[in-house]
This record gives structure tokens, sequence and C-alpha cells, in this order.
């Protein structure tokens, strides 16, 4: 414990005495943390507001002419035990006509050439979120179709494979420069730590020769590391923060209707970024002091 | 205290030590001179294992030093004192600090290292300098804050290589005073010199190297 806090001391001490080197440090992994987390804030709010657009989402199954009630009940309760169905909604042929009529508006009259209602009665049910794959809904729908009184089978194949391409690309970018961010704060602790450690050769040979352990020579580093790496990371929150919020006061002043549908990280979230900056500095300045040999 | 047998180190092609053997009893004072190159600092550096033998084998205070494993050898060093001729004291550090370090090494009570750092000041008659920093100090001056933080965690043996290298006559003699007081406290001190003035007349056992072998044992 003794040996814990005037570790603690020496690396405070250090820290101020290398202020410059460390406050460089600080800010490049606050730079890349605040780039980081500009991405995945923006992955944040396209899902969020894909997942808006998706709510209204689903698969459309038109029904045979002239099926029965008894045969419709079926296929009702058919959707309604399948887990993914959040909604099963019934369209009888005159509802789906004065739906289109309404669609239509006063071009009314082209629908006056057919004798009788030419709409199909239908079920629009409404999917889970986990189920808008293009896999599977696919999937089901080849099985809905092979169902007694069904017709046709309808939904945005395009459209569903389009978002959710543009919501992976996202996420994998997300993961990419994630992983090239998280590995250059490793670097640049790396490299500060390496520095200090040179600088502090002779007072490490003077330990050493005093009987210190290989714990208490390392100690002092990695808690300047550890410093380092947790004040870059809650300084790159504060910035991503101050952008946040400057970004979208001035985004409403131009479209009020975006007005409270772009999101910040929960604020569970909010300890993040600091730990991923102590972690990763953490693992480059173990790496930067190396195997101590006496 | 102390015991080679057959000890050899070699660097590369040249012979630093060869076949040595001596061994020196607990509380004793001992002194090993010798010309430049003879392998004074060698014997040294194998004691604290800085240096590991080629051949042979060196024990002191029960350790068996080229034996030891990396992760042993802090423990064989807090049993060692070592007096340097370049002090290696840290300059950006008070006299205070610089000998409290072996004391927080040793995970001492900050009180403690607070009493006996001051209890060494004293002996080494530097109280007054506690909190200069060392550039501030005489050769000498520093040389009594090496002793003082070499003592301070009360080892069994104290190792000094050219103590008085860079220091007048008036300051070695009170360094060489240091010693006798703390050899006749119990600990065992082996000094490494080439100052014959240092050990002539003392009746202080001496070993003479010469070209990395021991050519004679005489009484100073």
């Amino acid at each position: 414990m003794r040996v814990f806090l005037f570790s603690l001391q020496s690396a405070i001490k250090n820290l101020w005495l290398e202020k410059w080197i460390n406050i460089l440090t600080m800010l490049t992994i606050a730079v890349g943390l605040l780039i980081l987390g500009s991405f995945v804030l923006v992955t944040l709010n396209m899902d969020s507001m894909l997942k808006r657009w998706s709510d209204g989402f689903g698969l459309v199954i038109y029904l045979e002419e002239n099926l029965s009630t008894e045969e419709e009940d079926l296929l009702k309760e058919y959707f309604q035990k399948d887990p993914d169905v959040i909604e099963a909604k019934y369209v009888s042929k005159d509802s789906a006509l004065g739906e289109f009529r309404k669609t239509l508006g006063t071009m009314t009259s082209i629908l006056d050439g057919f004798e009788k209602n030419p709409l199909p009665s239908s079920f629009e049910l409404k999917l889970e979120r986990e189920a808008l794959d293009p896999v599977i809904i696919k999937k089901k729908a080849l099985q809905i179709i092979q169902l007694n009184g069904v017709e046709d089978v309808q939904y945005g194949e395009k459209w569903l494979s389009s978002l959710n391409t543009m919501t992976k690309g996202m996420k994998i970018i997300v993961v990419l420069l994630g992983g090239i961010i998280f590995i250059a704060i490793a670097f640049s602790t790396y490299s500060t730590i390496k520095i200090l450690f040179y600088r502090r050769i002779d007072e490490i040979g003077t330990l050493k020769l005093l009987g210190a352990t290989r714990g208490f020579i390392r100690l002092p580093f990695l808690f300047e590391g550890l410093f380092i790496g947790t004040s870059g990371g809650l300084a790159g929150f504060l910035g991503l923060l101050a952008i946040y919020y400057f970004t979208t006061s001035r985004i409403i002043e131009f479209m009020p209707a975006i007005k409270g549908m772009m999101i910040f990280f929960p604020p569970e979230t909010y300890i993040a970024a600091p730990l991923a900056g102590a972690v990763m500095s953490l693992i480059g300045s173990i790496f930067a002091i190396g195997k101590i040999r006496y | 205290m102390i015991q080679f047998s057959g000890v050899s180190k070699y660097y590369e092609d040249n012979v630093a030590l060869k076949d040595v053997s001596f061994s020196v009893e607990k509380g004793d004072m001992v002194f090993v001179t010798g010309p430049s190159g003879a392998g004074k600092t060698t014997l040294l550096k194998l004691i604290y294992r800085s240096e590991r033998p080629d051949e042979g084998n060196i024990i002191v205070a029960d350790w068996d030093v080229g034996e030891l494993r990396q992760k042993t050898i802090p423990y064989l060093r807090r049993n060692v004192g070592i007096v340097f001729q370049d002090f290696r004291l840290l300059n950006n550090r008070t006299v205070f600090e610089n000998i409290a370090l072996a004391l927080r090494i040793h995970g001492l009570h900050p009180k403690e290292i607070k009493e006996d750092v001051a209890d060494v000041l004293k002996d080494v008659d530097l109280k007054h300098k506690a909190h200069s920093f060392p550039q501030h100090l005489s050769g000498g001056e520093q040389q009594r804050v090496v002793i003082a933080r070499a003592m301070v965690s009360r080892p069994t043996v104290l190792l000094a290589d050219e103590p008085t290298g860079n220091l007048d006559s008036d300051t070695s003699t009170i360094i060489m005073r240091l010693f006798r007081e703390i050899n006749a406290r119990g600990t065992t001190v082996l000094v490494a010199t080439h100052h014959t003035e240092l050990f002539s007349g003392t009746g202080r056992r001496l070993i003479h190297l010469k070209e990395g072998k021991i050519i004679k044992e005489t009484v100073g």
C-alpha cells in the first residue's frame, strides 16, 4: 500500500515535470476518441432514424377471392402466433378500396370502369425489428405464400436491403475505425512512456541498485499512462458533447422538424471514452516499459 | 559474509577476473587495491549481481549470487549498500528524498523514514542540508549523502568503489572515518581503491589485484 501511494506521488510529480509531452499525448488521444465518438454518434442517429422508418415496415399478404371468414380467422391466428409478428391487421376489400380512393383523390373516376371491387382483402403484418433482415423476411414470405388462401406476399425487398446495407456499412466503418484508433492510442502512449522511461534511465539504474523490485520501478509509469489515457478520453468525450450541442442547435435553427429526433449517448455509456483511453494507454505503457533486467 | 571460489569473468576475449578466491568474514573491513583495469570494479559488480560470474561461485550473506533469479536480485541488493565514485544521486530530489528512497523501496512507514533519515544525516553531519539538491553540494557532501543512502537501510555489507576518487585529502579522511564508524557497528565493509594513502597504516587486510588475478594479500 505504501509503495502504491509512493508510486502515485511519483507519477503526479513526473506528470507535472514532463507536462508538455503528456498534454500533447493526452490531446492526441482526445482527438482520436473524438473522431471515433463522432462516427459512433452518427451511426447511432442513423440507426435511430432507420428504426423510426422501419416501424411502419411489414409484409402485405394478399388473400384469394371468396375466402370464408373461418379461413381468414385461421390465417390471422397463424400470424398472431408468429413471435416475429407484432401486429396482424386485416384489411377487407372494401377498406382497401376506400384507402385507394383516398389516395387517388380527384382521380377516383378511373375506378368507375370496374364492375366490381378489383382489390383483394389482405393482412398487413408489422414485424419485430430483429426480423427485418432480408434473409429472414424472404424466408418468412416463402412460408406464407404456401399457406391456403394466400394469393401473394409483398414487401419492399430492395428498400429493406438498402437500409440494411447502409446500417451494416456504417457499423463496419465504426469497427474498423475503432480498431485503428484504439491501436493509435496504445501506440501514442507507448511512445510517450518510452521517451519518459529513457529520460529517467539513470534514475531507474539507481533504483535497481538500491533494491527496487520491477513493480516499484514500473508502477509510476503505469499510473502516468493511466492518467494520460483517462484524461485524454475524458477530454475527447467533453469535446464531443460540446460539438454535439453546438451542431444540433445550429441544425435545429434551419430544420426545426428535426428537433427531438437527434440523440446523444445514454448517460450509462459516458464512462466508455475515459475507460477506452485508460485501457489502451495502460496496454501501451506495459509494452513501453517492457521487461526490466537487473 | 563474502566468499569467492574460483571466480572468473570475461568480457568477450578480455579477462576481467581469473580464478579469484577469497573470503571476507562478517564485520571485517577489507580493501581491494590494484591499478586501473585490475578488476576491482568487476569484483564489486559481481557481489551485487550487476555482473554474473562465468566460472566459480560467489556467496554473499547466504545468497548464491551466481544462481540468483532476476526477480530475487533486488532482495540481495537490499542487503548490500553501494557507494559509487560518481555518486549516482537523483538531481531532481532533495538530499532527504534521495536517502529516503532507499527506505521507500523497503516499504517503511513515512514516520520511520523521517526518523531514520534524520539519524543518518546526523551521522554524516549533513542535517542542515536535508532540503538541498545534490547539485548545490560539494563533492565531499555528495559522497556523504551517498554513504548515508547506502547505510540508512542497515545493510549487512557495504561496498565502496573508489569512494574518494574525486575528493581532496581532507574530505577523503572524513569519508574513511565514516567507513570505520560503519564497520565498528558490525557492517562488513569492502573498499576498492587505488589510493594507497587510504589504507596505509590502518592495519586492515588488503587484497591486491593485477590483470584480474589476486597477486598477494597484505596488511595495510
